[in-house]
């Protein structure tokens, strides 16, 4: 099909993309339809899609999608619509909870609100007695409310407040950040040529970036080519996949950049204009050569070649997709980098099919007087060991390094909001050996996860659907500011995290910074939406959303990038003021010794986080997991499917059962992650399978502190 | 003002190699008051759609806030008092200077 033809039929209302059926222009002022059910926001993933919850006699029938979302479109996926399980799921926290008997024994007392604030309030004050509110650390994964956990860390004085992004993409934000001053979008929708390394989109969804992919490759025929040592479905619906050799791709972006830059293929005029540093580039990239990196990569020569050229010749329309989980290796931001320039060079900057600058929906916001910035430095010392990574985010694994030392300083109280650090960190052992050593451990979530497991007092959240939260803005090339609204009343004695955070400042003085309701927070976030009576339209549609997209906006001669030089920045000097490579420089990855496999990750549509393997809709796909492993290593190894395998590496050792497959290279093992749960109130998956966090090796990325996750190597055979 | 003397020796090779936050000599505001006094001094006018050009850390550079602020002048009066206190703008000129479109912190991850 004609991309013209397959633009006339979006714009006939075609079923695949309904938000561009839409005429609108600017914000999408009104639904196109009547909407029937409780418009709210998805959060089983941090895609946070629109939804219609329909309720019938106070319960859950359905979730339907809501398509004026122009970022999740007519779309809720697999795990969006097991949402509704986990509201009516009996494994569920229903009132606090206070240890009975020892960490991870599973002796608890039920008691009420009051209690369990008075026990955590009283256990947080004397750790701030004897070591300072810096002896309190204050953890969360992403979330409408997590404004509220991190305020009550940082009211309490503490500069530990420790968000994710070391766990997940921050190799990525950092690079993107570091070369244009922001971290872009790609227009998938309208890219003719798009190359993803590892990022396996068909299974692990991301909004509108999965939908584009589909409608890119097999609708418009845009050209996909992946590499990834397993082959994935991305694999499968590809038009070539290259099973590189793990932790090689940076390699294979350096001599993409030789070829383009030695043949003179690169946009001039942009790259003169725009950039920073070519001429350090040419010379940079002159020894990585096709036929050295084939040596690296396991990719023939005349292949890289062939796609160097392929994509230079497509661009604008050509992308190196960033991916979104980038904690590999510890080169990743280096790689990330090259991924940038590689971008950089081709001119696809802020163009139709290319990378375009996000673009947000302005809202409002609920301002209060804040508290003094905290006396004591962060304990993980990311300003002086990673001083261009976020400072506010912190760097995840150097802080367990410090705790478990106790340098600088002692922590002795942990509060844990909406995340399971005994999964979502490697080497569980420590993270074990980190609560252990902890005067005291809370922890607010919805199911009794692994951490909750070994806490003290467990604070049951209310599930999303029983809550209102804050607006939230999701920037994109489809930009949208999201509105969760409660649908049905909480089932259980739960709460919000507002009114958690509101019990225990309370108790510690600090009932200032909580003195107001959600609806008043909400109603000031609304008034500055671009749309008339902002909260009525939140509550009647649950999302402002533009339609159509803007390119173009930054290439000018007057447009300053957020970069020292104000350009985007092919050679880094701040990179370089820092003690790294200005330019991104490979090393070859260390490789497992004979006897032993590389382990690697990854995700499938309905698997994404730890705390999704117990729901009843998605286990059925998903019973428990297993290891891959290629014939030839097994048939050596006499290993055959469904054998009980002992893995192990330095950090642990799991039994799991073996699948052997072709779709994996020989020098590596695979395993899907959030299996092998330790808390016997997460029934289907307790004890079931096994947890990477076991095996996997502390490792992080040099310049972002990024977790690497594929840097452990294990040995395999029968149990 | 808080004391030159008082700023160890590490960190002050740290700040000069960044390009840094805060300059030799600089006097350092609080990061997040400072967000929340140019919020309400400033973005009541400076915002999309208000009465004065949308303005945030980012529409200038770090040299720029400095300028802006040595000369102390907001259409031709003094900053203080009409702005706000003398400690106020400093933390507004903090938080301006750490996050402004060259800083080394410009941009967060987000979710």
């Amino acid at each position: 099909m004609e991309r013209r033809t397959f633009i006339e039929l979006l714009g006939a209302g075609t079923l695949l993309v309904p938000p561009l059926a839409c005429k609108l222009r600017g914000p999408i002022a009104a639904g196109p339809t009547n909407l029937n059910g409780i418009p709210t926001t998805c959060e089983l993933c941090p895609n946070k899609c629109s939804l219609l919850a329909v309720v019938k006699e106070g319960r859950l029938a359905k979730l339907n999608p809501n398509p004026e979302n122009p970022k999740s479109r007519a779309m809720l996926c697999a795990r969006g619509n097991a949402a509704i399980q986990q509201v009516y799921d009996p494994d569920r926290l229903k009132q606090p909870l206070i240890r009975a008997g020892e960490r991870g024994e599973g002796k608890w007392r039920p008691v009420s609100w009051d209690e369990a604030f008075d026990f955590a309030a009283n256990k947080l004050k004397a750790v701030k007695e004897k070591h300072g509110p810096e002896g309190s650390l204050w953890s969360s994964t992403e979330g409408f409310q997590e404004v509220f956990f991190k305020n009550l860390g940082q009211a309490f004085g503490s500069p530990n407040v420790m968000r994710h992004p070391t766990l997940c993409l921050a190799s990525m934000t950092l690079a993107y950040s570091t070369t244009f001053g922001t971290v872009p979008s790609f227009d998938l929708l309208n890219a003719d040529y798009v190359i993803m390394a590892g990022a396996n989109r068909f299974e692990s969804i991301i909004t509108p970036d999965t939908m584009d992919l589909i409608g890119g490759t097999m609708e418009r025929k845009a050209k996909l080519i992946y590499l990834d040592p397993r082959f994935t479905v991305t694999a499968s619906k590809a038009d070539e996949w290259h099973p590189i050799k793990p932790g090689t791709d940076l390699a294979f972006i350096l001599a993409m950049l030789n070829v383009i830059l030695t043949e003179e293929r690169h946009d001039k005029a942009f790259v003169e204009t725009y950039t920073l540093g070519f001429e350090q580039l040419l010379e940079h990239v002159k020894p990585y050569t096709p036929a050295w990196a084939e040596k690296e990569t396991e990719i023939p020569a005349a292949d890289i070649t062939r796609i160097a050229r392929a994509f230079a010749d497509a661009a604008p329309r050509a992308v190196f997709y960033a991916g979104r989980r980038s904690s590999w290796y510890t080169n990743d931001f280096q790689m990330r980098r090259a991924q940038a320039i590689l971008n950089a060079v081709v001119g696809n900057w802020d163009r139709e099919g290319g990378m375009v600058p996000n673009r947000k929906v302005a809202k409002g916001e609920f301002t209060f007087m804040p508290w003094d910035d905290p006396k004591a430095s962060r304990v993980d010392e990311v300003e002086k060991a990673f001083p261009l990574a976020n400072a506010k985010d912190g760097v995840y694994l150097p802080l367990r390094e410090n705790v478990l030392k106790g340098t600088p300083y002692p922590v002795k109280a942990w509060m844990i909001y909406k995340q399971d650090p005994m999964h979502a960190l490697p080497d569980q052992g420590k993270t074990l050996e980190m609560i252990q050593q902890m005067d005291f451990v809370g922890v607010v979530d919805i199911a009794m996860s692994d951490t909750a497991w070994y806490a003290d007092v467990v604070f049951p959240e209310s599930h999303y659907l029983e809550r209102t939260d804050p607006i939230e803005v999701m920037p994109g090339i489809w930009p949208a500011a999201v509105y969760r609204q409660q649908a049905v009343k909480p089932l259980h004695d739960t709460k919000p995290m507002l009114d958690i955070a509101q019990g225990l400042a309370k108790r510690l003085g600090l009932s200032d910074y909580f003195d107001y309701t959600i609806e008043q927070w909400v109603e000031a976030e609304a008034k500055e939406l671009p749309v008339p009576n902002g909260m009525e339209h939140m509550r009647k549609h649950g999302v402002v959303g533009f339609e159509k997209p803007k390119y173009g906006t930054t290439r000018n001669a007057v447009h300053r990038f957020v970069t020292k030089s104000g350009k985007i920045e092919l050679f880094s000097e701040r990179l370089q003021e820092a003690g790294h490579d200005p330019l991104p420089v490979y090393t070859a990855p260390a490789q497992p010794p004979a006897n032993k496999f590389r382990l690697i990750l990854g995700r499938k549509a309905t698997i994404t986080h730890a705390a999704l393997t117990n729901l009843p809709w998605l286990h059925e796909h998903n019973r428990e997991n297993d290891l891959w492993i290629h014939p030839e290593p097994a048939a050596r190894l006499n290993i055959q499917t469904g054998d009980l395998l002992e893995v192990s590496s330095t950090a642990g050792t799991v039994k799991i059962k073996a699948r052997v497959t072709p779709e994996i290279r020989p020098d590596c093992v695979f395993m899907l992650h959030g299996f092998g749960k330790k808390s016997a109130w997460l029934r289907r998956v307790h004890n079931v399978g096994a947890a990477d966090s076991i095996l996997l090796e502390t490792a992080w990325d040099k310049v972002s502190g990024n977790a690497a996750l594929h840097e452990t190597f294990v040995k395999v055979g029968k149990a | 003002m808080r004391s030159l003397r008082l700023i160890p020796l590490g960190l002050w090779a740290l700040l000069l190699l960044l390009g840094a936050s805060v300059q030799a000599g600089e006097a350092k505001g609080s990061d997040t008051k400072g967000k929340f006094f140019f919020k309400k001094s400033c973005k009541a006018c400076h915002m999309d759609g208000g009465s004065a050009k949308a303005l945030t850390p980012l529409s200038k550079t770090q040299a720029q806030w400095r300028k802006f602020f040595d000369a102390g002048k907001h259409k031709g009066e003094a900053l203080s008092p009409k702005l706000g206190t003398p400690a106020q703008l400093l933390d507004i000129k903090t938080f301006l200077i750490n996050h402004a479109s060259d800083s080394p912190q410009p941009e967060t991850c987000g979710g």
